[in-house]
């Protein structure tokens, strides 16, 4: 049952991070909106890291699997970064 | 269970064949098709360029045929053209018996095939598309394309979208074969250059496409949504234009190297072959390739230096632009220096890779040009660009006759007519030239344009000339090559007296099962390992890699026919042709009455396939009541008798499309069909993860670009707004309250299902059938919640606010996003029901094994949430 427990406890703390973004969106006082953002950001990509190591099992995968994605994400950030930098 | 495959005069073989090189030459032949057809087509527009303002075609005709020409070139001929060859080569270069995936491999063909035929559709519902190949906004938007045009050109639009699912499925299906099922001994650095040249395409060709698959998607919704008076997506204030500018092109660039990149690889075995010797820096030559492809994703602003960029972007894709030139040198200098160093035979593939050589050097250097911003702005739009990238892609389409002429002997079993080989290639080289240089003197004529200065006259009709000696020496080819295929000029393993790579050590045409015996690189050279031990012999194999040893054939245990994906694939065809008339008011409709007809097949086919049971019995209670609802729903919007009465008819091509499309794909699903992986093979760097895993893994990869390009579009229109002026803006257009919460319940919704869905598969693993099916209905339950709570928020914000997808850039990228997730939501639950039909009869909970099925299932499941929580900050917090 090692593995059930492991995903319960993921599962709980991943509600705990999405309840602690609505509260930090709920608090923060409007001049601390990019601090927000950033902390906002982090939290949602560490809970993309634990699904994707724990439930998709990304962990006990060969790292070029993590690779393989990361490859996707580049390009995402590639695009993303030159088209939002062209019109700053 | 699919049955042997029929001959090869059959016509039902070619329809049922998942046999890489039956699909090869299905590609091939089809891919020259549309050569002609793109080719009448720039005949057309040297006779209209034949003097300044000639008339043989109207300007919305001359807008068609450019556009057309241009589409049917990059997308429909060339790569197609390559990837003939990379079907029919690649398994027998790489040692293996198959592509990874057969049946996808032959619906990849039926959707190109079928992507082109909606395209040559287009041309008689009024017009195609007028836009020119980059489809420029808002040149490409309904409110700029005549309405007499404007049918025709959504038809060309989404017969780019099917054209890239096709391209999505090979780019997958090539990945997996190629980490996966190369034969033992054969490291991924000795792989064949011309298989190294496609492993490269491919990668690049999964990101690149979804790119435009994003931007075709968005383009589509302009055309369905926001009709003739809307602004949509790419109309919008906050740089539409330019935002597809950015998602074109940032496809568009690596897909000159998608293009050429194959015509690389056939250069560097041709070169290899006729000049008696290895590469030259083989290894730096792969580097240089690699990088290229890297490289290809960070330079494509050089397109845009006439756009609103800022001067800082601009200076850096400058650099990078001439910095992805240098490998391209190295890689050159490679190819000569080859051939100083060996003895070249001036046979006809060599001749044709020699001249495809000099024209792409002359392609590159004009391209330094286009590359710095100074000389392009005076450049761009002219004849120049014209001039230069048809010396780059129209090499490579020159270097792969060479491939076509150096494969023909080992594809046909028959040596073509060498001098007639020879007159081709002189009467290609000197049409080309005599085509496309003038282009350079001429320069100043406005690109996609008929009219010019009197004074470059001559230089356009020696360019029409041209056109008529490049476009006639192919009938040289065609007769050569069809004439040769009767002749008795018949061809062993190999007709070439230096051949590195692993096709020419089998017969020609090779085997169904590809070789004689298992590949095997183990020793260094090449062996066949299960014909050794009955025979024994050693037979001479006319490659530098080693010696083949036996010569009968092992028996197939694979399945090479289904019917499926061409049924399949049509039904494909007839819906996309139905959509493209379907009114706004209807679109929805006939995939949501198609939902029932899914249901109640997976239910009767499910029944008869794993036996009946009661999850059955529910899926046929449950469609009609069911269809009966939507109905009720319609009947509401539209009323029934006066909806259906009033329909026009592209909605029941739609209805009869996608309720035979989901049929088809039951019946695809249930289908037992055998492509077995290889026992023996070398798989770094996947080792340890299946062909299905890895497949899952690519694909989702992809989707990662399909999600991260409209993401992306959203941050791209927020920060040219002003990022904390958006709900203001948001507010401003009718979107009177901005919700958090149903995000936050949304969230827990979705990371409840994706917890279900890993607990079904721990308990499939470990043989509890009732848990499995517990899970795999609760993750249903789940989905069928969020779609509930986010249709709640959507209603709202639509009817009651009047905040509609056309209010403003936060409502459009609000409502694409999210409907582009709900999408995949809608596709899991319908994956979820033929799952739990499946599951309740006994599939996925035998220790492991089969329990693999919900775990690619989670795969997808898992991703669709991730990208939830990054929607939830995106478009409800932030």
């Amino acid at each position: 049952m090692a593995n059930i427990k492991l995903y319960t406890i993921i599962f709980v703390a991943l509600g705990a991070i999405s309840t602690t973004q609505f509260v930090v969106e709920s608090v923060l006082p409007e001049g601390l909106y990019w601090f927000g953002l950033v902390a906002i950001l982090a939290l949602s990509t560490m809970k993309a890291f634990a699904v994707a190591g724990w439930y998709m099992h990304l962990r006990e995968e060969p790292r070029s699997i993590t690779y393989l994605a990361m490859a996707g994400v580049f390009c995402v950030l590639a695009l993303t970064a030159g088209a939002g930098y062209s019109v700053v | 269970m699919s049955e042997h495959l029929p001959p090869k005069s059959s016509v039902k073989r070619w329809l049922v064949t998942t046999n890489h090189k039956d699909i090869g030459i299905l590609y091939i032949i089809t891919s020259l098709f549309f050569l002609i057809f793109g080719g009448i087509l720039a005949f057309m527009i040297r006779v209209q360029m034949w003097n300044s303002g000639t008339v043989i075609l109207s300007e919305l005709g001359y807008n068609q045929v450019v556009t057309a020409h241009g589409l049917l070139m990059v997308f429909w001929f060339l790569s197609p053209f390559a990837f003939g060859l990379a079907n029919y080569l690649v398994p027998l270069q790489i040692g293996a018996d198959d592509l990874a995936f057969p049946r996808i491999n032959a619906m990849s063909y039926w959707l190109y095939l079928f992507s082109g035929v909606i395209l040559g559709i287009s041309f008689f519902q009024g017009s195609t598309l007028p836009t020119g190949w980059t489809l420029y906004a808002p040149l490409n938007l309904p409110a700029f394309i005549p309405s007499v045009a404007e049918l025709g050109a959504f038809s060309g639009i989404l017969a780019l979208a099917v054209f890239v699912a096709s391209v999505t499925l090979g780019s997958v299906n090539f990945l997996t074969t190629m980490y996966r099922m190369r034969a033992d001994g054969l490291r991924m650095r000795d792989v064949p250059l011309f298989s190294i040249s496609i492993l490269l395409t491919v990668w690049m060709m999964l990101f690149a496409f979804t790119a435009l698959l994003a931007a075709i998607l968005l383009l589509s919704f302009d055309h369905i949504f926001a009709g003739s008076a809307g602004s949509g997506f790419f109309g919008s204030s906050e740089g539409g234009s330019l935002l597809w500018t950015h998602l074109f092109w940032f496809f568009g660039h690596p897909e000159v190297y998608i293009v050429f990149f194959p015509a690389l690889g056939a250069m560097a075995e041709i070169v290899q072959t006729f000049s008696g010797r290895r590469l030259v820096g083989r290894k730096w030559f792969i580097i240089a390739m690699a990088l290229v492809a890297i490289q290809s994703f960070i330079v494509w602003m050089h397109h845009m230096f006439l756009t609103s960029i800022n001067l800082p972007i601009k200076t850096v894709m400058m650099v990078t632009t001439i910095g992805i030139s240098l490998p391209f040198d190295l890689m050159i200098f490679a190819l000569i220096y080859t051939m100083i160093k060996g003895r070249v035979r001036w046979k006809t593939p060599f001749l044709f890779v020699l001249g495809a050589i000099l024209l792409f050097i002359l392609g590159g250097i004009t391209g330094v040009f286009l590359g710095a911003i100074v000389l392009d702005y005076s450049f761009r739009g002219t004849y120049w660009v014209v001039a230069h990238f048809h010396y780059v892609m129209a090499s490579g389409a020159v270097a792969l006759i060479g491939g076509i002429y150096y494969w023909y002997p080992k594809i046909t079993g028959k040596m073509y007519n060498e001098f007639l080989g020879k007159v081709h290639f002189a009467a290609a080289f000197v049409g080309f030239n005599l085509l496309y240089f003038p282009m350079f003197v001429v320069w100043e004529t406005p690109r996609r344009w008929f009219h010019y200065e009197a004074g470059f006259t001559i230089w356009h009709q020696a360019a029409s000339v041209g056109a008529f000696v490049f476009g006639a020496s192919f009938l040289i080819m065609f007769y050569n090559l069809v004439a040769s295929l009767y002749s008795d000029r018949v061809v062993d393993e190999s007709p070439w007296a230096y051949t590195g790579s692993a096709e020419w050590s089998v017969s020609s045409p090779p085997p169904e099962g590809n070789f004689p015996g298992k590949p095997s690189f183990a020793t260094g050279k090449l062996n066949f390992l299960d014909g050794a031990a009955t025979d024994g012999g050693e037979a001479d194999a006319k490659t530098d890699g080693g010696v083949a040893t036996a010569a009968d054939a092992i028996e197939q245990e694979a399945d090479h026919t289904s019917w499926w994906p061409v049924i399949l694939c049509t039904t494909g065809l007839i819906t996309a042709v139905g959509i493209s008339g379907l009114e706004e008011s209807y679109f929805i409709w006939p995939f949501v009455f198609a939902i029932p007809f899914y249901i109640a097949f997976v239910g009767l086919r499910g029944a008869s396939k794993d036996g009946f049971g009661v999850v059955h019995g529910l899926y046929l209670l449950l469609a009609g009541p069911l269809l009966a609802a939507f109905l009720l729903l319609f009947n509401l919007h539209h009323g029934i008798e006066a909806g259906f009465g009033q329909a026009n008819t592209y909605f029941w091509v739609t209805l009869v499309g996608i309720i035979s499309g989901v049929g088809a794909l039951v019946g695809m699903g249930f289908e037992s069909f055998f492509a077995p992986e290889p026992e023996l093979a070398e798989q770094w760097p996947f080792e340890g993860v299946d062909n299905t895993k890895l497949g899952m893994w690519v694909f989702l990869s992809s989707d990662i670009v399909l999600f991260g390009a409209f993401i992306g579009s959203y941050i791209f229109m927020r920060l040219r707004a002003g990022w904390q002026d958006w709900w203001h803006i948001a507010h401003e257009n009718g979107l009177a309250e901005h919700a958090v919460l149903p995000g936050l319940i949304n969230t827990y919704i979705l990371l409840a299902s994706s917890f279900t869905v890993v607990l079904a598969l721990a308990y499939a693993k470990r043989g509890d059938k009732l848990k499995t099916l517990a899970f795999l209905s609760a993750t249903f339950v789940g989905g069928c919640l969020f779609l509930v709570n986010k249709g709640i928020e959507w209603v709202e914000y639509y009817f009651h606010f009047g905040w509609v997808f056309d209010s403003g850039p936060a409502s459009v990228t609000y409502y694409l996003t999210t409907g582009l997730h709900a999408v995949h939501v809608v596709i899991g639950m319908l994956i979820l029901l033929f799952l739990i039909a499946r599951a309740s009869r006994g599939a996925y909970w035998s220790e492991g094994e089969t329990a693999h099925t919900v775990e690619y299932f989670g795969l997808y499941w898992h991703f669709v949430d991730i990208v939830w929580l990054f929607l939830f900050p995106l478009f409800y917090i932030l």
